[in-house]
């Protein structure tokens, strides 16, 4: 195949399309978001081809699945870079998975667009060749801080999260934020998703009975830690969240945690009611594709390709180099927002607080941005 | 920690471990019978969520019914695999049954996600959130139910195997297979059933979980391993044993997770199946066999 491929030119095995790498998780836990990523993907491709691609080839996206396995990610990057030959990867799902193949691609010396992974240890190696566009655990932190100051000013807050990447930096993020601002951290728990029962631990949660509860959880997770906050009587005045989990699409409907994802809070970076340009329209075009709305990651998948195409034909070059230095000098208005990157290949982008209300995501905070006032979360037992 | 919280860690793990009982006792009884550890037993744990999963979504069977002809089917997937695959390996070295169980584990896990897909699927039904209180223990009422037809099928399990003339049959197979076969007994049939029986036996325990949990295709992995600790800490292919470390494991987890946090919960149970293999390699509740 290799040899075959070589015999040929060395060139694309497709040359009349413009190749862009995708590695994200389209099987294993995280594939709800690997889904998502490739819905969010596919409205940006009809989009761009719909202009005429890039540099007058219509783009073609090789995915590799990642299985939402890290080495699976480093592969994926070796495969796409020196099989496929992409010049330009975006990916992968998770902060997990995105740090495994941030030393990948500046080995390769391959541009990377993040579109998701919010550990802000992903951005630690400053490597010239990774972007990325959405906000961090630090921004997370910040804001759900800031949001809780200006919302009854709680004086306790327990920490609960999943002990991979994302959870990792985000209960640091926490820490130091919440250690700032004066809170008093009561509790601080470290759990493994994929386990059907999470009770004890939110009994010992429970048993520090603190005013804040703050979780950076995934889907499968999210979802039953809210049931079983309910069965063991975890009564915290704001059940807090990092995002992710806790602001799928599918979290607040009966494929999630259903009734028992009412009230809670959680940062967004973007929602379908966002005050950018095209916001409606990819909403629109996403549910038609999707047959749902989109969360954040989605958008987050699609503004990434739409920053790499602006910078492919600034680039006017498919060489990685070329494109890696385009995307340096990005300044882009798009539907996530103005895209643009400081010395640190970090985009500012600045989130939301939502609350479910109603089974729908509301945007609560900040004030300007807010669709409506947050409603008070009474205890599980006042509920109907 | 509360007096009250402690006892509602060991009521949960009480309710998790008869799961992890079920799932340990279908691994202890192929492996008493066959010698063989099956890498496969999580990934047909996992086809007997979907099967439930699949009656419950397209034919509207109850989700405690389910379970029933997800074992069922899970036999008949058993008996011909060990017709047509492991009776082939039988005799050959462990190393061959290793690959034989963890390849048809592979097969079942990427044959489940071509059909079904990668997303995670769960059954949402109003029993869901019925929980009872007594005092301030509380019982969410699809753990109650799934433990109850647990307990059930594990003592109908136990004791068809210590008392039916067929459950004779595997035991002697189990002390001896070569002199089972001189006085008589269908060493092959016998076996095919006895993994058939394993399967059913896991196969219930995914019907059961189900309700609690959600799948997706690997989902099983995890389930392997633990039923290979409860097979180890039960005395190597003793199904009263398997019956009993699963309850203990699902306690230890609970009261761990309570005392020390959640992350602790594996570390323990590695740590006590690492003790136990270099201290008491014939596990924690004897030696008896099957």
């Amino acid at each position: 195949m290799l040899g075959a491929a070589a015999c040929k030119g060395g060139g694309k095995p497709d040359a009349s399309a413009f190749h862009i790498g995708v590695v994200t998780s389209l099987t294993g836990p995280s594939a709800a978001f690997g889904q998502a990523h490739k819905n969010g993907f596919a409205v940006a491709v009809a989009e761009l081809n719909a202009r005429g691609g890039v540099l007058g080839k219509p783009i073609a996206l090789d995915f590799y699945d990642d299985q939402s396995k890290p080495d699976q990610a480093v592969q994926g990057v070796a495969k796409l870079v020196d099989q496929d030959h992409v010049p330009i990867i975006l990916g992968a799902y998770s902060s997990e998975n995105t740090r495994a193949i941030v030393p990948a691609v500046t080995q390769k010396q391959v541009p990377l667009i993040i579109p998701t992974a919010v550990a802000d240890n992903v951005m630690e190696s400053k490597s010239p060749w990774v972007f990325r566009i959405c906000a961090g655990a630090d921004a997370y932190a910040a804001a759900t801080i800031d949001f809780l100051k200006h919302n009854g000013d709680p004086k306790t807050i327990a920490i609960v999260y999943e002990n991979t990447n994302f959870g990792q930096s985000n209960v640091k993020s926490m820490h130091a934020a919440a250690t700032a601002a004066g809170l008093t951290i009561v509790a601080e728990e470290a759990y493994q998703a994929s386990s059907p029962d999470y009770k004890a631990m939110l009994q010992r949660v429970a048993s520090a009975n603190p005013e804040v509860v703050y979780f950076a959880s995934y889907l499968l997770d999210a979802s039953t830690l809210m049931r079983q906050s309910e069965q063991v009587g975890l009564n915290p005045k704001f059940v807090t969240s990092a995002g992710t989990g806790f602001a799928a699409a599918e979290f607040p409907t009966e494929k999630g945690a259903g009734k028992f994802a009412e009230y809670t809070f959680s940062i967004s970076q973007w929602l379908p009611s966002a005050k950018w340009a095209g916001s409606t329209q990819f909403d629109d075009a996403f549910t038609k594709l999707a047959g749902s709305h989109p969360a954040y990651h989605a958008m987050e998948a699609y503004a990434s390709l739409l920053v790499a195409a602006d910078a492919i034909n600034r680039a006017k070059s498919d060489q990685p180099k070329a494109i890696a230095d385009a995307i340096r000098q990005t300044k882009l208005e798009t539907p996530f927002g103005p895209v643009a990157f400081d010395d640190k290949g970090q985009n500012a982008h600045p989130v939301l607080v939502t609350q479910v209300q109603g089974g729908q995501y509301k945007v609560v905070w900040p004030a300007d941005a807010a669709e409506t006032p947050l409603v008070a979360t009474p205890a599980w037992a006042d509920r109907k | 920690m509360g007096v009250w919280s402690t006892a509602q860690a060991v009521l949960d793990g009480v309710l998790l471990g008869a799961l992890y009982a079920l799932v340990g006792m279908g691994m202890a009884l192929i492996f008493g019978v066959m010698r063989l550890v099956n890498f496969a037993h999580g990934a047909f744990l996992m086809l007997a969520m979907y099967a439930t999963y699949v009656l419950f979504e397209r034919l509207h069977v109850n989700q405690y019914l389910g379970f029933i002809a997800a074992a069922a089917l899970l036999f008949g997937l058993g008996v011909v695999s060990y017709r047509f695959l492991l009776r082939r390996v039988a005799e050959r070295s462990d190393f061959m049954q290793i690959l034989l169980t963890l390849g048809l584990s592979l097969i079942v896990t990427d044959g489940v996600q071509l059909i079904f897909g990668a997303d995670y699927r769960q059954i949402n039904f109003p029993l869901m959130s019925t929980s009872w209180r007594i005092g301030r223990l509380h019982f969410n009422a699809p753990w109650v139910l799934s433990f109850a037809i647990t307990a059930v099928l594990a003592v109908a399990i136990y004791l068809f195997v210590m008392r039916s003339r067929f459950g004779r049959a595997l035991r002697a197979i189990a002390q001896n297979r070569y002199a089972a076969g001189l006085v008589g007994i269908d060493v092959q049939r016998t076996q095919a059933l006895a993994f058939g029986l394993g399967l059913a036996t896991v196969g219930v325990a995914g019907g059961l979980l189900l309700p609690l949990f959600y799948t997706y295709p690997a989902v099983g992995e995890q389930y392997t391993l633990k039923a290979f600790v409860i097979v180890v800490l039960g005395g190597m292919g003793s199904i009263a044993g398997a019956a009993i470390a699963g309850l203990v494991l699902g306690v230890v987890e609970e009261l761990t997770s309570l005392f020390w946090g959640n992350q602790w919960a594996l570390v323990v149970e590695f740590a006590i199946f690492l003790v136990v293999l270099s201290v008491r390699p014939s596990g924690l509740f004897g030696s008896q066999r099957a």
